[in-house]
């Protein structure tokens, strides 16, 4: 299939401030990390080409902040995610414990069609801190939740040694193709002439 | 947070309100003309400006550079000497648009994003995106590329949005961002053009007319479903309408008259073309139109239906914008938003001169075949009566010219010889009293007339500007503080500009900027004293069963 459409993807990081949502999407987008602590404000926004399979898809990652403050404005960047990536940090459990928080609010305020089966992501990040001595929370607990919540992919990662990020990104940018909605939901009436459905004319001139 | 758009800086330059004109008559030269000072409108700008200096904090993502090149590749140099052969106003903007360097149709700058400096340098951005934030359609660069830039805009926005309130205008420098929300849709300019806010507004709007033209308003119950709806993939093929629509915005006056015009073309010659449509409309088709560009010969409708004149300026921009209409019989669908939004009708067009279409539209999915048979039949009728040949040289001998008018104005526009009018062309510069150009809209017909461009507006880049003029004088006149005023003088380096306004009538003229101010009140007098006797010619009078 040669000319397939191109697909854009909204993807919305979450996760506790400091687990590394930028740093993960600055070494997928720009393939660069960056010790120094810089926190988000708001949202920051980034796009990648990808292909996926037969298909060139547009990434547009929205990195949001994880202060408590910004949760406001949830509603506003939640629309229309195509998929949500949820971030937490192997060597805080707190940042663990938070992702079910962090899930349930999404579903909340995206309301995706389908919550069941919308496509989520779990990253364990900074598994390359002190080599891995001061870890938490186990590979074996991050998945035991992951199948809890409808089998979401879980993938440990490090944003500094750029590990296991490209794949992350690729697995989610699959998924949320898959669960693309049927495209011939677009259907426009046509009129029916009998009926005088038509609206009234405005006045000419309403500048 | 509410903006409020009247922050259009009409107080820099000396602008003169007169009250003078009665609401009939003539325009008495003897009444004082009031000149009041700016200095009111000045402050109020200041605080304007510091508001929004306040409220563009924090927008460095959006923030465009300050580019004092004209990257706006609209101009053009090449009008020179186009002006003086007989072409309408349009046909000369479209003429001025296929000579290769000036205005190209389809997608400009296709390769840029927001991280060129070259699309950053461009004068006049509109995006349109949807309420999650995905882009839609961008006048420059690829919608991909800018999905971020797309985020951004939608994360303003909405910000806004949720705390209950709108936002409207961001003023950052010379640069203004005016946001539009209709229902899922977001659409943005940004510019450095000067444009009033409310003449910004309607560009938006229009621009999300044409949409809905393309696509209904069933895109909204898209969004409504899924969020996630990627409308963007929809708009395949329509780059071309667009751009064109966009250009538009630089020089079609219906943009902000709310009026279309009509060829000119002998009284006779119209009923003959208005009963020929009138004879196929009867057997159920909804709309048939007459068209030339953008110009309307004759159209018949339903008897208490009529076609919204944005509607019809979006359809003939829909139409003459693509060539494969040119080449071919077409039938596709469309939606008039102010008919009906929620639904396609469906457009039979073919051209049946080079420049003359018509447009016949059926509410049946079946009927083009039925439509074909139509269009035969009217053809005939109007080859037969030779009208189509008429509206040929019409086309071709232009509309009208500020030369032509003289203190005896009783002959007939349309019975002028084609060579006489040459000959003038090349001796003389403007017309009477250095009269440029005029504007005229009749405000129970919703139609207008303009002149032809004329040296020393034979440049796009003049015409652009006396259109930009005239624009900023409609949206003075027009808002809540000029509202009651009946006309305005202006002079600067440019021009002398009136505005006059009656119950029956708006004119607009241009004059040279030495022209004398007496002089051009007796001209525009006259202006009008002519138009009224060539109304039969210039204008659809209420002949057909369409009521206004």
């Amino acid at each position: 299939m040669a000319s397939r459409k191109r697909t854009l993807l909204k993807a919305i990081i979450l996760g506790d401030s400091g687990v590394g949502k930028t740093s993960l999407m600055n070494q997928y987008v720009n393939k660069k990390f960056s010790n120094q602590y810089k926190a988000t404000i708001g949202a920051d926004f980034l796009t990648k080409e990808v292909q996926v399979e037969d298909r060139l898809v547009t990434m547009q990652i929205w990195d949001t902040a994880g202060q408590e403050r910004f949760q406001s404005l949830g509603v506003a960047f939640y629309r229309g995610a195509d998929c949500c990536v949820l971030v937490y940090d192997v060597n805080v459990m707190k940042s663990f414990d938070n992702l079910d928080n962090w899930r349930e609010e999404f579903l909340i305020q995206a309301s995706p069609s389908d919550p069941e089966n919308f496509p989520f992501i779990v990253l364990g990040n900074k598994v390359d801190v002190d080599g891995g001595n001061s870890r938490v929370v186990s590979e074996k607990k991050a998945k035991a939740w992951c199948a809890s919540k409808g089998n979401i992919p879980y993938f440990e990662t490090s944003a500094k040694e750029d590990y296991n990020v490209e794949a992350a990104f690729q697995c989610i940018a699959k998924n949320a193709l898959r669960s693309e909605p049927e495209e011939d939901f677009y259907l426009p009436d046509t009129i029916d002439i009998t009926n005088n459905n038509r609206l009234p004319r405005s006045s000419g001139c309403e500048c | 947070m509410e903006r409020s758009g009247n922050g259009a800086s009409s107080s820099s330059s000396g602008k003169e309100i007169a009250d003078a004109a009665s609401d009939q008559g003539s325009i008495d030269t003897s009444e004082s003309v009031q000149e009041p000072g700016s200095s009111d409108g000045e402050a109020k700008q200041a605080m304007e400006n510091k508001e929004d200096e306040e409220l563009s904090r924090g927008l460095n993502e959006i923030s465009i550079a300050k580019g004092q090149s004209d990257g706006n590749p609209n101009r053009s140099s090449s009008g020179e000497s186009s002006g003086t052969n007989g072409a309408g106003g349009e046909e000369m903007a479209r003429r001025v648009s296929h000579d290769g360097n000036s205005w190209v149709p389809g997608k400009r700058h296709a390769d840029e994003d927001d991280s060129s400096e070259s699309w950053r340098k461009h004068k006049k951005h509109f995006f349109v995106l949807s309420n999650a934030g995905k882009p839609i359609y961008s006048r420059y660069g690829d919608e991909h590329k800018l999905a971020g830039f797309s985020a951004t805009l939608q994360a303003i926005m909405s910000f806004v949005i949720t705390s209950g309130d709108c936002l409207q205008l961001v003023r950052a420098g010379n640069h203004q961002i005016v946001f539009l929300v209709k229902g899922p849709l977001y659409l943005v300019s940004i510019n450095s053009t000067e444009e009033p806010y409310q003449a910004m507004k309607r560009q938006l709007e229009l621009l999300h007319g044409q949409l809905f033209l393309i696509l209904t308003k069933a895109v909204e119950r898209c969004f409504a479903k899924h969020a996630t709806f990627d409308m963007k993939t929809l708009l395949g093929g329509t780059d071309i309408v667009l751009s064109s629509l966009v250009h538009s915005f630089n020089w079609n006056f219906t943009v902000f008259l709310h009026a279309y015009a009509c060829l000119p073309l002998p009284y006779a010659a119209r009923q003959t073309a208005g009963a020929a449509l009138q004879d196929i409309a009867e057997s159920g088709v909804l709309f048939a139109l007459l068209m030339s560009g953008y110009k309307v010969i004759n159209m018949v409708g339903p008897r208490k239906a009529s076609l919204h004149p944005d509607d019809l300026f979006l359809l003939s921009n829909f139409v003459s914008s693509s060539d494969s209409f040119r080449t071919t019989e077409s039938f596709s669908p469309v939606c008039l938003p102010h008919y009906n939004p929620n639904a396609f009708v469906y457009a039979y067009v073919q051209y049946l001169t080079e420049s003359v279409y018509l447009v016949l539209i059926s509410t049946s999915l079946d009927s083009f075949y039925h439509l074909k048979d139509c269009r035969a039949r009217a053809e005939m009728i109007l080859k037969k009566s030779r009208v189509l040949g008429e509206m040929s040289r019409s086309v071709e001998r232009g509309g009208l010219r500020v030369k032509d008018l003289s203190l005896d104005s009783q002959n007939g526009f349309t019975a002028r010889k084609p060579d006489v009018v040459r000959e003038n062309t090349k001796t003389l510069l403007g017309g009477p009293a250095g009269l440029w150009h005029f504007l005229y809209r009749s405000t129970y017909l919703d139609q207008y007339v303009a002149s032809e461009f004329t040296p020393p507006l034979h440049t796009y880049a003049a015409q652009k500007k006396l259109f930009r003029a005239y624009q900023r004088i409609h949206f003075s006149m027009h808002d809540e503080n000029g509202g009651h005023h009946k006309m305005q003088y202006r002079r600067d380096e440019n021009y002398v500009l009136m505005y006059w306004r009656t119950s029956d009538f708006e004119l607009y003229a241009a004059f040279d900027p030495l022209a004398e101010k007496s002089a051009a009140i007796r001209v525009s007098n006259l202006v009008c004293q002519w138009l009224r006797n060539l109304e039969s010619e210039v204008f659809l009078l209420g002949a057909t069963s369409f009521n206004w």
